[in-house]
């Protein structure tokens, strides 16, 4: 069994080890904010709600980047059968990414930020969050480069990666006026989210797929480019259902109507993909967590980003939701199902691989599985039951905001008590996580296999 | 049977000509901005207010045309619904309105900073947002203070604007208004009319700690308030 078989993988788990730090992180401020709605605001003067909020959600965008370059770290020198061209810009570039990170949170705490939903870290910031992914592009597409095995996973996943970089642009525009400011912001959120990620997630639950299911490689990538089309084709002009109700043009609601309503077949095509593939495969891989995770992920993302989504994208529904709860119960389970679930997934087969241990059917494991599924199941159950009657006594009958506020207390309570169930599970797959060990090829050091040797 | 260089044609198409589409919409969208939004009336006050806005990550717990976070009121009808004089109140000191219940952090706001806000959420008031937020289309009678204004209920003397503003967010009368503060039915049986002026004037130096806000009236506002509230006996 050879170890860390590319030196480039110790990469890979750092960044592997930053995401699960973050999204701990993550959660600690979501009981923050849990806590607040239930009426116990006891950090208001050292943590505002907003400072929460802003935290909760940069630190999320953060570890899905710092998973994605991790998968990207170890998948790319996979495909591509060499080391990463520039091993020192890599670690270079995962402390600026933590850097950065650490500095901007840091800052939100002393009201150093912008007040961007989602893009809150500040333009000096940004410029270096540039910079950044320059360097962690560049070292992934001179490693496909010099490689001279170009798959069509690998590409598009370095595609995937090049259109993010890009379309964090339009985000660092400054404008006077509330409506453009909006207009642009969306271009990152929304064509992020629900666009060129999804691409990064396809590309990713491919590799996983060939790996897992023992399906021919060229069945998989043909079905990855339906996929994919299908992702655009709906999702582009789907960033009209954030142009509604900001001051652009009526006719938004019509293209935005049409095409988010399709943004689900994308999801359904990516689960019916994934469990399909998963039955396809002849070969039964021993490592089922992983493929328990990547087929949950098809899955979850269909039904919290498909259609919870689909639910309210509807002009006609979403001008009663826009605003409230709904929101954040569709969010919840969106991002859940599609990215970390998707990281986790990447997380559950690359341990194995990388150090030679076999921990993946441990209690711990599955019970890190079914708990923080169901304990984020239940959170969407009480944000969805909370969202709802904050439409219909607010939006519907016109009452006051925080009569309607204190009406729903009691649902933050449920929600509270789902995510202690969700943090149980959290908790559990950290641990299994670190079972392989702390900076593991530390303990193989002395193993016959020099690590740094790419096997040819 | 979809060979593998079909799809690619597909992914391509799709990417590309949608992307296409979008492309002109936004075009066309930008050309519509400046009418639908009323950028003629967006002066360097509505600039600075939104500048305060961003700085602040005021979405970070309200939302503002809908966007933003589901802490705290939506805010694009805010000048409509509250009216400026509450506005400037609640903005200088935010626990004055809704004492012992969620709060918002003290901003310390200049007086020009406040009306840099109101002016930039006036702005936004102005957009047309295809309808958002509507109107209650399940509406029952309650207590909203929307309701309470333009009724006169027993009294003579003439409704003060302040009073359909300001006084009715957190005290009732005749029903309708907050629960905040102690109804105002037969307030001017519990108070002399010299009384009722001085504790408007200044609350905090008659009962030190109160909830009741400092709302720096004018002498005008503040006789017609008294003369007001003074009109609103008991039953008799």
């Amino acid at each position: 069994m050879t170890t860390f078989r590319f030196e480039s993988w110790k990469v890979a788990w750092t960044f592997f080890a930053t995401c699960l730090l973050l999204l701990i992180l993550q959660v600690v401020y979501g009981f923050i904010m849990g806590f607040a709605h239930m009426g116990f605001d006891v950090l208001h003067d050292w943590i505002p709600f907003n400072t929460a909020r802003a935290t909760h959600t940069n630190l999320l965008v953060v570890w899905l980047l710092a998973g994605f370059m991790g998968s990207a770290y170890f998948i790319v020198p996979d495909e591509a059968d060499r080391e990463l061209w520039s091993l020192p810009l890599a670690w270079i570039q995962w402390g600026s990414l933590v850097l950065v990170g650490v500095v901007a949170v840091i800052g939100f705490h002393f009201n150093w930020w912008e007040g961007r939903k989602f893009l809150e870290i500040p333009r000096p910031l940004d410029v270096l969050v540039v910079i950044n992914v320059l360097a962690f592009l560049l070292n992934i597409g001179m490693t496909i480069w010099k490689g001279k095995r170009y798959t069509t996973t690998a590409l598009t996943l370095l595609a995937g990666l090049l259109a993010a970089a890009l379309l964090y642009l339009p985000g660092m525009i400054a404008f006077d006026s509330q409506v453009r400011d909006s207009y642009f912001r969306w271009w990152v959120v929304h064509l992020w989210v629900e666009g060129v990620w999804e691409l990064i997630m396809g590309a990713i639950l491919s590799y996983l797929l060939i790996k897992l299911s023992g399906v021919d490689r060229e069945v998989i990538e043909k079905w990855l480019y339906v996929i994919v089309g299908l992702t655009f084709l709906s999702g582009i002009l789907g960033t009209g259902h954030h142009y509604y109700w900001i001051g652009a043009p009526e006719y938004w609601l019509m293209v935005g109507g049409i095409f988010s309503a399709l943004e689900p077949i994308a999801f359904l095509g990516m689960a019916i993909y994934v469990v399909a593939m998963a039955r396809r495969g002849g070969r039964e891989h021993p490592n089922r967590i992983a493929l328990w995770w990547s087929v949950g992920c098809g899955i979850m993302s269909f039904v919290g980003a498909g259609m919870l989504g689909f639910a309210h994208t509807l002009p006609s529904v979403n001008i009663w939701t826009h605003g409230t709860l709904v929101t954040a119960m569709h969010a919840h389970l969106a991002f859940w199902g599609a990215y970390a679930m998707l990281i986790f997934a990447m997380m559950c087969y690359t341990l194995p691989e990388m150090t030679g241990r076999k921990l993946y059917d441990t209690w711990i494991a599955e019970w890190g599985f079914w708990l923080s599924n169901i304990g984020m199941v239940c959170m969407t159950g009480a944000f969805a039951v909370a969202g709802v009657a904050q439409v219909y006594l607010e939006r519907k009958l016109g009452m006051d905001f925080m009569v309607v506020q204190e009406a729903v207390q009691v649902h933050f309570g449920a929600l509270v008590l789902a995510a202690c169930l969700f943090t149980l599970g959290i908790t559990l797959f950290t641990w299994n996580f670190f079972q392989y060990g702390f900076m593991p090829w530390r303990g193989l050091a002395s193993a016959s296999h020099p690590a740094a040797t790419p096997s040819k | 049977m979809l060979s593998k260089s079909q799809a690619l044609i597909f992914f391509l198409a799709a990417t590309i000509g949608f992307s296409g589409i979008f492309l002109w919409l936004t075009v066309d969208t930008l050309r519509q901005v400046p009418v639908r939004s009323n950028e003629a009336a967006m002066d360097e006050s509505v600039v600075r207010g939104k500048e305060i806005w961003d700085r602040n990550n005021c979405m970070g717990c309200h939302t503002l045309l809908g966007e933003g976070a589901y802490y705290a009121p939506e805010l694009t009808q805010a000048v409509l619904r509250r009216g400026k004089p509450w506005l400037r109140i609640f903005l200088a000191n935010p626990e004055a309105m809704f004492p012992g219940q969620r709060r918002m952090q003290n901003y310390e706001f200049t007086d020009d900073e406040i009306e840099d806000v109101i002016a930039f959420l006036e702005w936004i008031g102005g957009i047309d947002t295809n309808g958002f937020p509507p109107d209650p289309d399940l509406s029952l009678p309650n207590a909203a203070v929307a309701a309470s204004i333009g009724k006169t209920g027993s009294s003579a003397a003439p409704r003060p604007e302040i009073f359909s503003q300001v006084c009715v967010a957190c005290h009732s009368l005749g029903g309708e208004g907050g629960q905040v503060g102690p109804a105002l039915d037969g307030v001017a049986d519990r108070y002399s009319s010299a009384d009722l002026r001085k504790w408007l004037a200044d609350p905090t130096g008659i009962k030190p700690g109160t909830a009741m806000p400092d709302l720096k009236l004018s002498e005008q506002q503040l006789n017609r308030l008294t003369a007001f509230l003074m009109a609103q006996g008991g039953p008799r």
